[in-house]
């Protein structure tokens, strides 16, 4: 079972977070501020941090820095009334992994934390596993039934993203600029080339499929 | 006051008595010199006493008369068309926006009064109208604060009630997150639209694509168009780029994407397009909605008009009024096309980057 830390020194708020959390599959502690983090962090290993970031004393920034210094991989999720740009800007730079402005959405607080643990293992392990497809990033190899499917680096890549965040849609300028060289002349058209492409390897797999969202871009989504 | 105008009669007195003595006296002077040397005649200083007294009672009466003519004057003129003004201005002053000036008080009044008179009343006009616009404000706000909590009060009064049934624990609570939702995004919003009104915004411009920042805002709205099973279409001209505040401009984008997919039904269309018209980009949002009346048009970019109140929980009515805001602190220009029924469009027109 996945541990999670919750840092907020709302107690209401802290309280009914940990309580949903643990009636939704998951074992939460919830910590009142960031010294009572560190005990607990020192007590017993987490998977995950919620954590706000105005607390007295030592705010969230700071505790977020402290831990990212500490551990790289572990996700941390602001969960804060700030909803400023200059402020979601100085967590991530910070390290963290997803943002939520207050008032939350308890539900959604599920969804983003499942999604960043499996993220999370998936980069741990550089593996991913969809039914019969596996993909090994470390030898950029990708096995359907056991029998390897011939992909270029490129293409690797770009189903590797895909399949990494299934449901969500990325935008051709979105790849583009992640998989294409900063001054390729390219045009984001390209990438569609890439798509069918993919589209016709992964044929056999009935686990998932590379769905066009209305010119806008691709997403994958797991059947 | 009254010592003022007293002071003034005595002023005008002196000053037409001096005027009418120093006309008498060089006509008198000029007269007599030369009706002394043509005749012959010389003047006692009997005759020369006399006369100069009878011409100094001339001169007082004939000042006398004219003070009070002017004093009339005066009073027609000026005096009464002034006192109608002030007054209708004190009653501004006290807060009372349907004081006019009748234009009867302008008959015979020296010119400009007309002209003054004329200018306050519009101007008071005015003033009432944005009186109506305040007050209906304070009503709109208080309804849309009070609603939800209303109903949550209720709900968590229902809640205490220990013979529930499961199903009727569950719709209670459901409505109670729904409404405290709808106040947070209310609130949400009203702090968003006073940070934008009541502080000096610095832009932060910089040159970014357009289209692409269209095209992931419209996907960030994937599940609902899902959900509702709407079609969206899109025509975005690629490498389109503004020199503008991306973040600001999300707001309006947002908005605009997210009222078309909620006025439009199940089954309907929403359409966004971007397309360069000289140095202008035009992005536009259209809908197959319930459309926009006439009448409604004109104001949907104020605050807490709602056109329909039928709809009125689905939003809050200030998303517009955001949008707005936004595009003119960026400088660029918002317009709409509706037809009830039928649909709006609306299309939000950017200067483009080189």
């Amino acid at each position: 079972m996945f541990q999670i830390l919750v840092v907020e020194d709302e107690r209401d708020l802290n309280r009914t977070v940990c309580s949903f959390l643990n009636n939704n599959g998951y074992q939460a502690e919830g910590c009142l501020d960031a010294n009572e983090a560190y005990e607990a962090m020192y007590q017993s290993t987490f998977d995950l941090i919620v954590s706000d970031i105005m607390m007295p004393g030592i705010d969230g920034y700071e505790f977020a820095q402290t831990v990212r210094s500490l551990n790289e991989d572990i996700p941390i999720l602001f969960m804060t009334a700030r909803d400023d740009l200059a402020s979601k800007q100085r967590g991530y730079r910070i390290g963290i992994d997803d943002y939520m402005v207050k008032p939350i959405d308890l539900d959604e607080l599920l969804l983003r934390i499942g999604a960043l643990l499996r993220r999370a293992r998936i980069a741990a392990s550089h593996k991913l596993e969809i039914g019969k497809l596996r993909l090994d990033m470390d030898q950029r190899t990708a096995e359907y039934d056991g029998e390897e499917i011939p992909l270029t680096a490129r293409e690797f890549n770009i189903l590797y993203k895909l399949l990494s965040y299934p449901g969500k849609t990325f935008t051709r300028t979105q790849l583009m600029d992640e998989f294409w060289d900063a001054d390729t002349d390219t045009a984001p058209r390209a990438v569609d080339v890439y798509m069918t492409k993919l589209r016709g390897k992964c044929g056999k797999c009935a686990e998932f499929e590379l769905r066009t969202v209305h010119g806008l871009g691709y997403k994958a989504v797991i059947l | 006051m009254t010592g003022a105008k007293r002071h003034g009669a005595l002023g005008y007195f002196i000053a037409f008595f001096l005027l009418t003595a120093f006309v008498i006296t060089s006509s008198m002077l000029l007269f007599l010199n030369y009706f002394a040397r043509s005749a012959g005649v010389e003047f006692t200083p009997e005759n020369l006493f006399t006369a100069a007294v009878v011409t100094f009672g001339n001169a007082v009466f004939l000042a006398l008369i004219c003070t009070a003519v002017d004093i009339l004057r005066r009073r027609i003129m000026v005096g009464r068309p002034v006192r109608a003004i002030v007054e209708a201005a004190r009653a501004v002053t006290r807060g009372d926006f349907s004081a006019r000036i009748s234009p009867k008080a302008a008959v015979g009044a020296s010119d400009g009064f007309q002209e003054i008179i004329d200018c306050f009343n519009t101007m008071a006009s005015e003033l009432s109208g944005v009186e109506t616009l305040r007050t209906d404000f304070i009503a709109n706000v208080s309804h849309e604060l009070k609603t939800p909590l209303a109903v949550m009060q209720n709900y968590g009064t229902m809640l205490q009630s220990p013979d529930l049934t499961e199903e009727q624990r569950v719709e209670y609570a459901k409505a109670v997150t729904e409404q405290s939702r709808r106040l947070a995004d209310l609130i949400t919003n009203i702090l968003k639209l006073n940070r934008l009104e009541n502080q000096q915004i610095y832009p932060e411009s910089k040159r970014y694509n357009l289209g692409e920042q269209l095209a992931e805002c419209l996907l960030s709205f994937e599940d609902t168009w899902e959900k509702k099973s709407i079609d969206i279409e899109t025509d975005l001209e690629e490498e389109v780029f503004v020199e503008s505040d991306g973040e600001l401009l999300s707001l309006v984008w947002n908005n605009l994407f997210s009222n078309a997919l909620k006025f439009t039904d199940p089954g309907g269309t929403v359409s966004v397009t971007l397309k360069t018209e000289g140095d202008l980009a035009a992005v536009r949002v259209s809908d197959t909605g319930c459309g926009i009346p006439p009448e409604v048009g004109r104001h949907i970019f104020e605050k807490f008009y709602q056109g329909d109140t039928s709809r009125a929980t689905q939003g809050n009515g200030l998303g517009l009024a955001l949008v707005k805001r936004v595009v003119d602190i960026v400088g660029g220009e918002i317009t709409v096309e509706s037809e009830a029924g039928r649909g709006s469009t609306f299309t939000v027109k950017l200067r483009r980057a080189a």
